[in-house]
């Protein structure tokens, strides 16, 4: 037998009786206009907002890397080099805007027709930003990494011109692009000379034609840079 | 003057799980209890909206609670008019419209839940109503007679007999 305080007990008991949490809170959002609420982790919200912030930008910034001079993106991935560039120290630009232009070279295996313009432009530039500021290096394993950087920039530059594409600074009629190649040619000069006796013999026959085809003027660069080239391999042979 | 969406926001949020829960024991059907719950609300909201408008010729809404219950009891009433349908449904029958093993279903896996559910739904309305509103949901006497528009002591009175037959058939089951 069932006492009526016992009844109401139980019946108070159908108080379990209750809708769904999401079902509750989309129906609000439904009928209030209000955004739904994350119910059970509130305090995840902003921390989710900030991990899809995040996503988005880290998204954006991928695909950016992939992007081409002349794309929309590109100018993402400019910011993203510029502010690498700015925890690079003085001695060390001329490396990191070398590396930029190889990266710009290698760009230009991939670029099509519509990007090749201005992926020469930025190659350009970050060859005559390393120029002006290779007088800064006076370390010499910095100066070595520099001429390193050089002779595959030298190598790339080969490649890219065997696909037909002509990157310019080369050009005997392009001022700027000559002042660049000489301060390039003039740097690695004065670097092999500071080598002096450690240099091998040929290398020094090499250093004695380079400094000969430099000073013949911008019509001999492509001369002078070879010889550069064959002192580099002969210094420090490659694996 | 407060923000009517505010104001009704925290109204949904107070009355919610009643609302639902009257209107479950009544149809038994988590589906059908989504439905006229929300619609339940969404009239609320609707009334609430103009009773906030001073220069409209609208009724203020004195007892919000006792609002949102009249609007659900009609809204259950209508709909068992228009499925023509009885009210009281069987237990078993319950079991076959809606088999889901949904959370409030789930409570009523267990025995003794299911068994005082299926008494109540057994009960007349105004019966069921009276037990649900008291028992369930704390509503005074006061308050339960000025919605069903009856006097206090008719609505104790009717209070009594309901229980006295839920009881009953409890016993009677047993």
């Amino acid at each position: 037998m069932v006492t009526e305080k016992e009844l109401i007990g139980k019946i108070g008991e159908l108080r379990q009786i209750r809708p769904r949490k999401d079902w509750v809170v989309l129906t609000k959002s439904q009928i209030l206009g209000e955004e739904p609420k994350i119910l059970f982790f509130p305090f995840f919200k902003p921390v989710l907002a900030t991990v899809t912030a995040f996503g988005v930008l880290l998204g954006i910034f991928s695909l950016a890397q992939n992007s081409l001079p002349g794309d929309f993106l590109y100018s993402i991935k400019k910011i993203t080099e510029k502010g690498q560039a700015v925890f690079v120290s003085e001695e060390e630009k001329p490396a990191f805007q070398l590396k930029l232009a190889n990266e710009r070279l290698e760009d230009l295996t991939k670029a099509p027709a519509k990007n090749l313009a201005p992926t020469i432009k930025e190659y350009q530039a970050s060859v005559s930003e390393a120029a002006k500021n290779l007088t800064k290096i006076k370390d010499p394993e910095k100066a070595k990494k520099v001429v390193m950087k050089i002779q595959e920039l030298e190598e790339k530059k080969r490649e890219v011109e065997i696909l037909g594409v002509v990157v310019g600074e080369t050009k005997t009629e392009d001022e700027d692009s000559n002042l660049t190649t000489s301060q390039i040619i003039e740097w690695q000069i004065q670097y092999w000379e500071g080598e002096g006796e450690t240099l091998s013999e040929e290398a020094q026959e090499w250093l004695v034609k380079a400094n000969k085809y430099y000073e013949a003027g911008p019509e001999y660069y492509n001369l002078a840079s070879e010889a550069l080239e064959k002192i580099y391999l002969l210094s420090y042979p490659q694996e | 003057m407060a923000n009517p969406r505010k104001t009704f926001s925290k109204i949904y949020d107070q009355y919610i799980d009643k609302i639902y829960r009257f209107i479950f024991l009544k149809v038994s059907s988590q589906e059908i209890a989504q439905d006229l719950t929300s619609e339940t609300f969404l009239r609320g909201w609707e009334a609430f909206k103009k009773s906030q408008n001073p220069t409209a010729n609208n009724q203020k809404i004195e007892n919000i609670q006792a609002f949102l219950y009249k609007i659900a009891r009609n809204l259950v009433t209508d709909h068992y008019r228009e499925k023509g349908k009885t009210q009281v449904i069987s237990a078993e029958y319950v079991s076959i419209i809606d088999p889901r093993q949904n959370l409030e279903e789930k409570v009523m896996v267990r025995s003794d839940l299911e068994t005082i559910r299926r008494a109540l739904v057994d009960l007349k309305d105004d019966y069921q109503t009276v037990i649900i509103w008291h028992y369930l949901d704390d509503l005074s006497i006061s308050e339960i007679a000025k919605i069903m528009g009856k006097s206090e002591e008719a609505t104790r009175v009717q209070l009594h007999r309901a229980l006295k037959v839920l009881k009953n058939e409890l016993n009677h089951n047993d």
